[in-house]
């Protein structure tokens, strides 16, 4: 099954997505890109970055804003006026509709959109792997018939099957998830490269209804980085008395530097621009090197920001809607990343924009989810849950041991081995833990049960299978098995929990704010079982070597052991630590001497990390302690 | 005659039940293949992505210093110093010992717009380049900054 993809063909940039596993992915260009310039050079056959770049050199025969005559008749007033502002030849072709003329060849609006879209496809056929034969196209709310057909006819041209043409904010919200709302009011702000639109849209039952549009076809992007580009020119003549205008080379830096600090002051309060080495004269080499802030870049654009409130208003106006009518606000467009837009429109409809999408990809993932529906991806999409708390067990100590973390998707399963805290321990209880926290008592138990009829051996020998297991319908079964004896008790936990949405998150949040204190919590107990273990495996040790070990090391080991034992319950974290380590070093001696009086590798257990001798030690060697029961 | 034909009826019925089954049996097959393909084509996907990832792990830093190596190329120019010549000397092994190479652009050339961004043009052989205004560079073999030239437009000077 081919897939179809969602393009969102842009006037100044194109973009596309598909679905994936149920999620919508943009696919990125050839050179690695997330949007493609839709400038094409017919003539040489470019498209993209690459036409872009020949511009200069090739006025007459590099298309831009080709989506503006889309199904134009060339007599029309708008046709007119492109035809004064633009290099290349727009000629009257048949039945009266806009054509263009490049090098002596007539070329339909059409036929130059579906060089943009031949070049998507391949990329997008490079990136999947796979034919690519079926697209959703997005195009602007306005469009009229002729716009719309004239669209599919690119799509065609470029070999794809247009399944369908859906509206740029349709596209939005529908990104957004907002297909799902009944009844509700949307408004969509999209201020893109070269032009801004604001469309109102009512959604019901799952369609969406344009209400009403309106916009500035000629407002975007590049004339915010044009009014940084001025105010450097003129505070440079002002501070150096050398204009900059007429000098190519200075002025592409300057347009770098302005377009790098509009990026910067969405995130900074101010930046730096400077541009050493930017000109020259008698005197020597001059810098541009000044500070702009926020604030003064927001007085330099504020006229820009405020040519798009009235189009606001006449959409609402058109739509016969008043402010409060509106129960959602979607951004689209690089610029809408702005925090001064951000603020502007949600004083003006006065509710939070929704965010989080890339404003520059937000259409054509609409675009890939339409795609996903009529594919029948979305809809047979099994959507697989992730468990919101992570699930675990309680291990010596009073610990929270994990065993499946937090948004894991399930179905899933987990397993670990775990031990015995003391010896001849005939039992062990299962606590089932659900939640962030490194304490067991600080998480929800779940249940809990015990496997018992373990044979009694020592200490750390037996070993214990603990298994998770989350099934599609989120019901956790836990079993306990002793390897041994194969004996294995079970428990069904349903449901999960039970927990609501604000419970699991305040769950998560409490566990943030008491990370620091729990570490140090779970510090001290783990260094305490550490502590112990290793005053189990001295004496036995001593025990094992008899009187192999001469009696200076005996009696420092005895006494070191019996120091750690008195701090086991009373020590800080630190102490434990200090004292488990010159305890461990004593230790080593014990092998040392057993190596040296029998002049061959060693046997003695003298190796403090393992915990006793076992004959298959190996598959033990991620054993944890588990909790003890005292019976 | 009619307890053969409420036998046949229920032959019928569990045909039909029997029918229903396999149809669900291949739907399951099909759809947990898929996932297994999906995840298959992910897990490919994603190492891939992680190939790639660390190959290009240095470019977004290395495009944020090739303006300040244009600008210590300026310095260099400008100031004719030895130590200052091998400091950026310095700075330009450790940046090729990272993979960066610059494009080998030269007056002369025949413009090409997929390493060339042509800024500027002015009398002289068409599309030829005049000048190489600020070098591009590649970051191993993938293109990270095309070189700003001006190109001849044709009439001579």
């Amino acid at each position: 099954m081919t897939k179809i993809i969602g393009i969102d063909l842009g006037t100044t940039n194109s973009a596309m997505a598909v679905m994936e596993s149920g999620q919508a992915k943009i696919i990125l260009n050839s050179e690695g890109g997330n949007t493609t310039p839709s400038v094409i050079a017919p003539g040489s056959n470019l498209v993209g970055v690459s036409a872009k770049r020949q511009q200069v050199v090739n006025p007459r025969g590099t298309v831009f804003s080709v989506k503006r005559l889309m199904g134009m008749k060339y007599d029309s007033p708008e046709v007119k006026r492109l035809k004064k502002g633009y290099p290349y030849e727009i000629v009257e072709g048949k039945n009266g509709m806009a054509v263009l003329k490049i090098d002596d060849k007539t070329y339909t609006p059409q036929e130059i959109s579906a060089k943009i879209l031949v070049k998507l496809k391949a990329d997008a056929e490079t990136y999947l792997g796979t034919k690519v034969t079926e697209a959703v196209i997005t195009v602007p709310a306005y469009f009229n018939d002729a716009q719309r057909t004239a669209t599919k006819e690119a799509g065609q041209i470029a070999g794809l099957e247009v399944k369908r043409i859906i509206n740029e904010p349709t596209a939005a919200s529908l990104a957004y998830g907002l297909d799902k709302k009944k009844n509700e009011t949307i408004a969509v702000y999209d201020l893109g490269g070269g032009t801004f639109d604001v469309s109102i849209l009512e959604i019901g039952e799952g369609v969406f209804e344009v209400k009403s549009t309106n916009g500035d076809t000629h407002l975007g992007g590049d004339d915010f980085d044009r009014k940084i580009i001025d105010w450097l020119l003129s505070e440079f003549k002002v501070e150096q008395g050398v204009d900059l205008s007429s000098d190519r080379q200075a002025m592409q830096r300057l347009k770098d530097a302005a377009e790098k600090a509009k990026i910067e002051l969405s995130s900074a309060m101010e930046t730096e621009i400077s541009i050493p080495f930017v000109s020259a004269d008698a005197s020597g080499p001059k810098h541009l090197s000044m500070k702009l802030t926020r604030s003064k870049y927001e007085q330099l654009v504020d006229e820009l920001v405020q040519r798009t409130i009235k189009p606001m208003e006449n959409a609402l106006k058109d739509a016969g809607l008043s402010k409060s009518d509106l129960d959602e606000v979607v951004m689209v467009g690089g610029m809408t990343r702005m925090p001064k837009i951000n603020q502007v429109v949600k004083d003006f409809f006065g509710k939070e924009p929704h965010k989080g999408i890339n404003p520059d990809e937000v259409v054509a993932v609409g675009a890939a989810i339409q795609g996903g529906v009529l594919g029948g991806d979305v809809k047979d999409v099994l959507l697989l849950d992730v468990t919101p708390l992570t699930l675990g067990i309680e291990t010596l100590g009073g610990v929270s041991t994990p065993l499946i973390k937090r948004n894991t998707t399930i179905p899933t399963k987990a397993a670990q081995v775990f031990s015995t805290a003391a010896d001849s321990q005939t039992s062990v209880e299962i606590n089932i833990l659900q939640g962030e926290r490194e304490m067991a008592t600080d998480n929800k138990s779940l249940g809990r049960f015990i496997l018992d009829g373990i044979p009694p051996s020592p200490r750390g020998m037996p070993q214990i299978e603990v298994s998770f297991d989350i099934d599609a319908n989120g019901i956790l079964h836990v079993a306990a098995k002793d390897k041994a004896t194969n004996k294995e008790q079970k428990i069904t936990v349903q449901g999960g929990s039970g927990l609501n949405k604000d419970e699991i998150e305040n769950m998560v949040k409490d566990a943030q704010s008491h990370a620091e204190d729990d570490k140090k919590k779970r510090g001290v107990v783990e260094a305490r079982n550490t502590a112990d273990n290793l005053c189990y495996t001295a004496e036995k040790s001593l025990n094992d070597a008899g009187d192999k070990v001469p009696q200076d090391i005996r009696a420092d080991i005895e006494d070191k052991v019996k120091h750690l034992k008195d701090l086991v319950q009373t020590g800080t974290q630190e102490d434990l630590q200090t004292k488990t380590k010159e305890l461990s070093d004593s230790l080593l001696k014990i092998g040392e001497h057993l190596y040296k009086s029998s002049g061959g590798p060693q046997t003695g257990p003298a190796n403090p990390d393992k915990k006793n001798d076992n004959k298959d030690g190996d598959s033990r060697e991620d054993t944890v302690e588990g909790e003890v029961v005292k019976d | 005659m009619d307890k053969k034909l409420r036998k046949n009826k229920k032959v019928d019925k569990n045909a039909e039940r029997v029918d229903l089954l396999e149809s669900k049996l291949q739907e399951m097959e099909t759809s947990w293949k898929r996932a297994l393909a999906d995840y298959k084509n992910l897990e490919k996907r994603t190492l891939e992505e992680k190939l790639l990832f660390v190959e290009f792990a240095n470019k977004s830093l290395m495009e944020k210093l090739l303006p300040v190596l244009d600008n210590f190329s300026m310095l260099e120019n400008h100031t004719n110093d030895v130590g200052i010549k091998m400091s950026v000397k310095e700075l330009r092994v450790v940046l090729e010992n990272s993979g960066l190479r610059m494009t080998e652009v030269k007056p002369g050339q025949e413009f090409d717009p997929n390493v060339m961004d042509a800024v500027d043009s002015g009398q002289g052989e068409d599309n030829k380049v005049l000048e190489v205004i600020r070098p591009g560079y590649f970051l191993k073999d993938k293109l990270i900054r095309p070189a700003s030239v001006k190109v001849g437009r044709g009439q001579k000077p």
